[in-house]
């Protein structure tokens, strides 16, 4: 009795752990038909540029221009979300073939391969209308939140930039992605959030624009591009060429006007 | 994005949490014994391999060392490691679960009286026949509270995938959260978490029922 109980638990969890891995490999031989593979690595928490659309597909507007550059170069696109905090080890490691996800390239410049900039960006301060803060400089002695290892916290921290401005400041608390800083910022354990305007739109326009209020002067102007592995220039520059090609034919501001981003997009012909 | 689309995308993330969960078992538990034998064998190098590997294996963060895992292969050898994210997830797991079960059967097989080993040599079994007739059976009843345990930690630890960007079901909540912006997907998270080891529990706790058998 107690063998055969044993043999059946067994049997079961050899059963569904197959089942699993089975399922797993179905995945990936979709992409098996001899086409290349373009791996794109996004943070999936990054509206509106990568995360969950209704169905709980992966869209955006990154998302949706490298579909586009696969369909025209007859690759087949794998979207892999990635952990923020990890992208360059799964850059370099060849895990991914491109960080594509509203990635600022000021600053990083020599750290990557760079496609040509596609998106002009600001960083900005998000606060609650009640908060009384109105300028940057309101925001002495007040606890801020920001992404970790994002372009905002480097704007923060460069001596250049608005380090001056950030030493006002109470505490700097990094955060792994927005949802939990915004959490944060209604339950009043942090004053503000410094982000890309692009996704500030997006968090306004999904939780409410008369409760947080982004502020008028930015931290600054940058410019998102994609990022390639140092060196890969002969991938960087196929998806340029491509990228290039989808503004000529109108596909690209179509994207832009999609996702409401018209003003921001900056790519030239 | 529908309720009914939440759930089924977080069902979805489930499947492959368990999957990371009855793999993990299925490696796990044998090499725990395999470990367990070094740790209390007598040639001591093999003592001091296995004491080394628990003591590394249970003093380090698991989410530490899936990344160990997963990264190192580039690393240290320059491979490129594209289809490696899975079963480095699987191997992470695996060898640290089994640093806990060795210590575990550890202290179950340290248990059992050494008259039994004496008596069982008098009766004329052999050192294998002893171990699995007469000191396994009463080892597994030792033990199985503590395994217990083990497992459903295990059921919740499958969450640290998410450091190797492996969509498991707390990703997936994260993810939908980030989209609708609330904090809903998580409640549903720990009723998924909680529901789980709720069968877990049940199984385990019929499995002991059934051990019970002096009484």
């Amino acid at each position: 009795m107690k063998k055969q109980l044993l043999c059946g638990v067994i049997v079961v969890s050899l059963a569904a752990a197959l089942l699993a891995g089975c399922k797993k490999e179905d995945k990936d031989s979709d992409n098996k038909d001899g086409k290349k593979t373009f791996t794109v690595g996004f943070d999936a928490e990054y509206p509106p540029y990568g995360y969950m659309d209704d169905n709980g597909d992966y869209t955006g507007f990154d998302l949706e221009l490298a579909d586009e550059v696969c369909k025209l170069k007859g690759w087949s696109l794998k979207k892999q979300p990635i952990i923020w905090d990890n992208k360059d080890n799964e850059l370099n490691s060849g895990s991914i073939d491109c960080i594509w996800n509203g990635f600022t390239m000021n600053k990083r410049e020599n750290k990557y391969t760079w496609s040509d900039p596609y998106v002009d960006n600001s960083q900005v301060i998000v606060t609650k209308t009640d908060s009384g803060i109105k300028e940057l400089k309101d925001l002495a002695d007040k606890t801020v939140g920001v992404q970790a290892a994002s372009a905002a916290l480097d704007v923060l921290q460069d001596k250049d930039e608005q380090k001056e401005l950030a030493d006002t400041f109470k505490t700097l608390q990094e955060f792994a992605d927005y949802n939990t800083a915004f959490v944060e910022l209604e339950a009043g354990s942090v004053d503000a959030i410094a982000m890309d305007i692009g996704v500030a739109q997006y968090q306004l326009n999904s939780r409410g624009s008369d409760k947080f209020v982004i502020l008028d002067t930015h931290l600054n102007t940058e410019k998102y591009a994609i990022g390639f592995k140092k060196g890969n220039a002969e991938l960087c520059k196929e998806v340029n060429e491509a990228l290039h090609t989808l503004k000529k034919n109108g596909t690209f501001d179509k994207l832009a006007e999609k996702y409401e981003l018209t003003d921001m997009v900056c790519l030239e012909e | 994005m529908s309720f009914s689309v939440i759930l089924s995308s977080m069902a979805e993330g489930m499947e492959r949490s368990v999957g990371i969960f009855f793999l993990t078992l299925i490696f796990s538990l044998p090499l725990g014994f395999l470990i367990a034998f070094g740790r209390m064998s007598k040639n001591k190098l093999l003592q001091a391999i296995a004491r080394f590997y628990i003591s590394v294996l249970r003093g380090t963060p698991l989410m530490l060392q899936l990344m160990v895992v997963y990264f190192a292969p580039y690393y240290l050898f320059g491979f490129s490691i594209g289809n490696w994210r899975y079963p480095a997830i699987i191997v992470g797991f695996v060898i640290n679960y089994s640093a806990y079960f060795a210590e575990i059967y550890r202290s179950g097989i340290e248990a059992i009286p050494k008259g039994q080993y004496e008596a069982a040599g008098i009766l004329g079994y052999n050192r294998i026949q002893t171990f699995m007739k007469i000191i396994l059976p009463q080892v597994i009843k030792i033990i199985l509270p503590s395994v217990t345990n083990e497992i459903i930690t295990l059921v919740k630890d499958t969450s640290l995938a998410f450091s190797l960007s492996y969509m498991e079901m707390f990703s997936i909540a994260k993810q939908i959260a980030a989209r609708e912006t609330t904090l809903m997907p998580f409640a549903i998270a720990a009723l998924f978490y909680y529901v789980f080891n709720l069968l877990v529990s049940i199984i385990m706790e019929w499995i002991e029922k059934r051990m019970n058998y002096y009484r």
